[in-house]
């Protein structure tokens, strides 16, 4: 019998990268022991990686009084590890060494005392002497493990016996007819070694107690019992360390095992693939849809009212027809204009002030209301929600702390930029100089016409004659000056009001679409841009898994 | 418990005991439940399956119930003990799936009535394979007054073994523990062997499959850990491994045994020694177990009180907010002036006027106080106002109830997959009716108020508007603007308006009218988020963890104690 290999030699330098990349990705956002374990299994798969690959290292585990020790013993052909009738009896691994090159930083790495640990070169056997059988060279690479029982009353030897289990390449578990169903070896152990078919074995021992139809029958017993725990494809051996049946089957496996050097592979490829087959259900499988456009610009409409863009919209339009009304109103009446102060300028949004010290500059635009920033909470959980539908809830929680992590900056940056961006109210259009110059000609006008004709009335008031007026298509000219220069002017005034309307209407309406922009530009940097780095990480951490899986 | 002593208070009491035990829910995935289910399970099963019955009938034989790890040879040992196959032994583990009970024919009457273990089918004739039930085997070489009972063993791969195991250790005696040579030192065994020292049942150990080179070891060995878990006082037999391993033991093997069975059935003293022993120690046992459970019961009403107290918080928190929204007024003074335009009838014309009005006044008041004029776009509509409020804060409220329960494995096993982490689809609707109701109740408290002076108020909403439209005139005139084309802009006159009412209603009815729309707005978001916050607690509710539970019990035990 033989170990039933994986059928593809996986490239476990890659896919520990993977892993490490994905468990970096998944930090703080999947289960915590799964990380934590992922971990370990990096950290242990590249160290044993850097240790040996010609040593195949192979643990005899099992209840206490399987005969592990027997075994070990009857393998290695010495007394190494004590066996007796006192239970529980190996209290420390012990260590058997096939072909010493390279090994000692291995079997220091699997921390077992070196005064338990027989170094034997391919001639000498155990204790250093010339072999009479000549050089056993067959099971040069091989590190064969003795372990502690894992259920007895000394709690350490367990201890010693889960860290081993860990470490070592491919598992021998031995047991005996007499406690083959013991739920501590199939709950603890081999239901959860499954994955691991691949690089364990079982043996069952002390067949020689029984009668060989009861053996057989044992045996059959324990093919269903490792069947049911998923341990389908591990080769089952029955042995008697007593007699010596089946311990050439088990050698034999042994030698195979060793000489095509795959299980120490296999062993990380398995450990690998059980963490990954733990980490998936933190990653999910499905890609999630992103940030929506809708929900994108629904969250720009909430923050836009929020930062009272339509307040300042409304302001722009206003102080582009005060100022219209200052440049092209009637001359006389301008003076009104003083009572009404630029609505821009009381929201701090105007002038030099704002250019020269933008960065200092907050505006006074009116606080948010309540019933503005509900909508402002519900648009943001609305974008979080839609862009992590379908995700792991670790996962919806990151992306919702990732849209909410610069939460604190984004009232100060609405704010600026609300503050620096152009309103496009602070060129005056050439027009309205001209026609205030001839506001202002035609003021000359009417009061040269009215002083005209004042003059005129005190001439004929003294009875002076009249002096030659002349006149324009027969109407006097100081009439025709003062008429056509109050009329033209008011005219000139309400027409100058009603271009200055529609201009308001235009530049409100730039004003809140560059507004709105700037708002968006906030809103995708400090809101959208971390939600899509988490989506990102996101998947990185998918695409990491999937190439740990695959190799 | 003093012999002949009169028992039946102290059968009242347990029999109390065990009503409560057995009531008892641990249906929260409290840090302790899991244990405390396991403890609950144990306790009931013992006070049904041994105490009880026990003390009802202190004189019925003495139960032997033979346990132990699998494969250390129990079926062989209460076969070879009645002197043929009543139990199936052999190598396949585990063997023995159902209990098997031997007893004497003349003690027929105590076993076939379902005195003990009552939960298990009595069952005649060939072996069965049903865990549910318990094997009858009488036989003549089993001393009167003696029952064995062979159990399925307590560390096998099988669950139903295990758990019926543990509940006829439960029911017995007396203990007969059989381990092998091989596995004396497994520690599941030997948990159980403390389980017998902490309840005080009496044990013998039977040290099974010795091979004869090592029994003088192993036994010292063995000995040696029987006493330091407290069982030094412990018969300790020794059965050496034999060849007629399928069959039965050989006599001279299994004498032993037999002699010290027999010598214990035939000294009714002795016996009735024995059977006090185990019962003090399981009564005396029980207390403290108890309080271990009441304590495990505690912890659920605890459980439960935070997890409420965790949802209560929340949406305590969302009540707030949108109280506190709601009471920095825009919200409120809108939805009453709106009502009052319904009530005086001035209808959509007049609004629109007023509106226009509005904005003139707007720019009055504001070129004479210096503050921005409020947008008219701004103002949103009251409906959506408060939905967006009410919505913001349930969806806050049920995140963050949600998240705190997510955090606890009993909350997590409340909420199993549901996902509550947002507000319920239907609430958007529900908010809006409720708002539609409000409004109708606001309307309807006008009118109350200005039932006399609706004509009044009608008159003077019309005179006023007329006279705001003369001053809007004036200070077009004063703005040099050319007048009457500018009427066709606009804003809202509100504050006009409420002036309007505070003079035909006064200033403290306006001020009340605000105050009862408030109120009756906070009694129904309140409601609302009742509905939002009953997603969570109907799951506490219907887990129906008891407050008293725990005082119950110990209060229980004490009775039981005070009765001993």
């Amino acid at each position: 019998m033989r170990l039933r290999g994986r059928h593809r030699r996986a490239d476990l330098p890659g896919m520990l990268a993977a892993l490490d990349e994905a468990v970096e990705a998944l930090d703080g956002r999947a289960d915590k022991a799964a990380l934590k374990r992922a971990r370990e299994v990096s950290a242990r798969a590249g160290e044993r990686l850097r240790l040996s690959g010609e040593h195949t290292v192979v643990a005899l585990a099992g209840s206490t009084g399987s005969g592990k020790s027997s075994l070990f013993n009857a393998l290695s052909g010495a007394d190494l590890s004590p066996v007796g009738v006192r239970r529980p009896t190996t209290s420390k691994a012990y260590a058997s060494v096939w072909g010493t090159e390279g090994a000692a930083p291995l079997v220091q790495w699997l921390g077992v005392p070196r005064r338990q640990t027989a170094w034997r070169h391919g001639s000498t056997d155990a204790f250093g002497n010339e072999r009479l059988s000549g050089p056993d060279t067959e099971l040069d690479g091989l590190v064969l493990l003795d372990l502690p029982d894992h259920d007895s009353t000394v709690v350490e030897h367990q201890h010693e016996v889960d860290r081993l289990v860990e470490l070592v390449d491919l598992l021998v578990w031995v047991v005996d007819p007499q406690k083959y169903a013991d739920q501590v070896l199939h709950e603890r152990y081999l239901r959860k070694l499954s994955g691991h078919a691949s690089v364990t074995v079982v043996v069952l021992n002390q067949v020689d107690t029984v009668n060989p139809f009861a053996a057989a029958e044992c045996a059959e017993d324990l093919r269903r019992l490792l069947d049911e725990d998923g341990l389908r494809r591990a080769p089952l051996l029955t042995t008697s360390a007593r007699t010596g049946s089946g311990l050439d089957a088990l050698r034999s496996l042994l030698v195979d095992a060793v000489s095509r050097r795959r299980a120490r592979n296999d062993r990380l490829v398995a450990d690998l693939e059980d963490v990954v087959e733990r980490l998936v259900p933190c990653v999910g499988l499905d890609e999630p849809p992103g940030v929506g456009s809708k929900e994108r610009s629904r969250l720009v409409d909430a923050l836009s009212s929020a930062a009272g863009v339509p307040v300042i919209g409304q302001a722009v339009a206003e102080s582009w027809r005060l100022r219209a009304a200052g440049s092209l109103g009637w001359p006389p009446a301008r003076w009104v204009r003083r009572f009404r102060p630029d609505p821009l300028r009381r929201l701090h949004l105007k002038g030099k002030d704002r250019r020269e010290v933008r960065h200092m500059v907050r505006s006074s635009v009116p606080e948010p209301t309540p019933t503005q920033r509900a909508q402002v909470d519900t648009a943001l959980r609305e974008v979080c929600d839609r862009a992590s539908d379908g995700l792991p809830e670790a996962w919806q929680r990151s992306v919702r702390r990732a849209a909410e992590g610069r939460s604190g900056d984004v009232k100060d940056q609405l704010d600026q930029a609300v503050v620096s961006t152009d309103l496009g109210v602070d060129r005056t259009p050439w027009w309205w100089k001209a026609a205030g110059a001839f506001q202002w000609l035609l003021v000359v006008a009417a009061v040269v016409g009215a002083g005209w004709l004042a003059a005129l009335a005190f001439g004929s008031y003294l009875r002076l004659p009249d002096p030659p007026t002349p006149d324009a298509y027969g109407v006097p000219l100081p009439s025709v000056l003062l008429v056509v220069g109050v009329v033209l002017g008011l005219l000139l005034a309400w027409f100058g009001r009603m271009v200055a309307r529609a201009g308001a209407v235009v530049r409100r309406r730039r004003a809140e679409s560059r507004l709105r922009a700037a708002i968006e530009q906030v809103v995708t940097s400090l809101i959208l841009e971390p939600v899509e780095e988490e989506l990102e990480r996101h998947r990185r951490a998918r695409e990491a898994l999937d190439r740990a899986r695959t190799g | 418990m003093a012999p002949g002593a009169d028992t039946s208070a102290l059968l009242a009491a347990l029999e109390g005991l065990g009503e409560q035990v057995v009531e008892l829910r641990l249906p929260l995935d409290a840090p302790s439940a899991e244990s405390g289910r396991r403890l609950r399970r144990e306790i009931a099963d013992q006070l049904e399956d041994y105490v009880l019955p026990r003390l009802r009938r202190i004189d019925a034989p003495l139960l032997a119930v033979v346990g132990g790890p699998t494969g250390a040879g129990k079926s062989t040992l209460v076969n070879s003990l009645v002197g043929h196959r009543v139990s199936a032994a052999g190598v396949l583990r585990p063997t023995t799936r159902a209990a098997v009970l031997a007893y004497n024919p003349a003690d027929n009457a105590w076993f076939e009535e379902a005195r003990i273990l009552p939960g298990l089918r009595r069952v005649t004739g060939d072996g069965t394979a049903d865990p549910s039930s318990l094997h009858l085997a009488p036989s003549e070489r089993i001393p009167a007054g003696l029952a064995v009972l062979d159990a399925p063993d307590i560390d096998s791969v099988v669950t139903t073994n295990r758990e019926l195991a543990t509940q006829l250790l439960s029911a017995a005696d007396m203990w007969m523990f059989v381990t092998t040579a091989a596995r004396y030192a497994d520690a599941v065994p030997w948990e159980f062997l403390r389980a017998a020292v902490t309840r005080g049942t009496a044990v013998a150990v039977v040290l099974d499959r010795v091979p004869v080179e090592a029994t003088e070891e192993v036994r010292t060995h063995l000995a040696a850990m029987l006493t330091d878990h407290g069982l030094g006082g412990a018969p300790l037999f020794v059965i050496p491994e034999t060849t007629a391993y399928e069959g039965l033991l050989p006599p001279d093997v299994i004498d032993p045994v037999r002699t010290w069975l027999h010598g214990l059935a035939s000294d009714a003293a002795l016996r009735a020694a024995v059977v006090r022993h185990t019962l003090d120690g399981a009564v005396r046992s029980l207390s403290a177990r108890v309080f271990e459970l009441a304590a495990a019961a505690d912890e659920q009403a605890e459980t439960a009180a935070e997890l409420r107290s965790e949802v209560d918080e929340a949406y305590d928190a969302a009540v707030r907010h949108v109280d506190a929204a709601s009471s920095d007024g825009s919200l409120l003074r809108g939805e009453v002036m709106a009502r009052w335009q319904e009530f005086v009838g001035t209808g959509e014309l007049m609004r629109a006027l007023e509106s226009k009005i509005g904005r003139v006044r707007d720019r009055v008041t504001a070129a004479v106080q210096g503050k921005p004029a409020p947008g008219a776009d701004l103002a949103e509509a009251l409906e959506s106002g408060v939905e967006a409020l009410v919505r913001s804060a349930a969806d806050e409220a049920a995140e963050r109830a949600s998240t705190a329960w997510r955090a606890r494995p009993a909350g997590r096993a409340l909420l199993g997959d549901d996902d509550l982490r947002r507000s319920s689809p239907g609430l958007q609707d529900a908010t809006a009716r409720a708002v539609r109701d409000w409004q109708t109740f606001v309307l309807d408290l006008v009118r109350d108020q200005a039932q006399g002076k609706r004509r009044t108020a009608r008159y003077l909403a019309f005179g006023v508007n007329g006279l705001a439209l003369m001053v809007m005139i004036v200070v077009f005139a004063h703005t040099g603007g050319l007048v009457a084309g500018e009427v066709a802009v606009a804003g809202g006159a509100s504050a006009l308006s409420q002036k309007i009412l505070e003079a035909v209603l006064g200033d403290q009815a306006v001020r009340s009218l605000a105050e009862q729309a408030r109120a009756d707005l906070h009694r129904r978001v309140s409601e609302l988020l009742e509905g939002e916050r009953s997603r969570f607690t109907t799951r506490l509710d219907e887990a129906a963890v008891l407050e008293s539970a725990g005082s119950a019990l110990r209060a229980s035990v004490q009775d039981v104690e005070d009765s001993r």
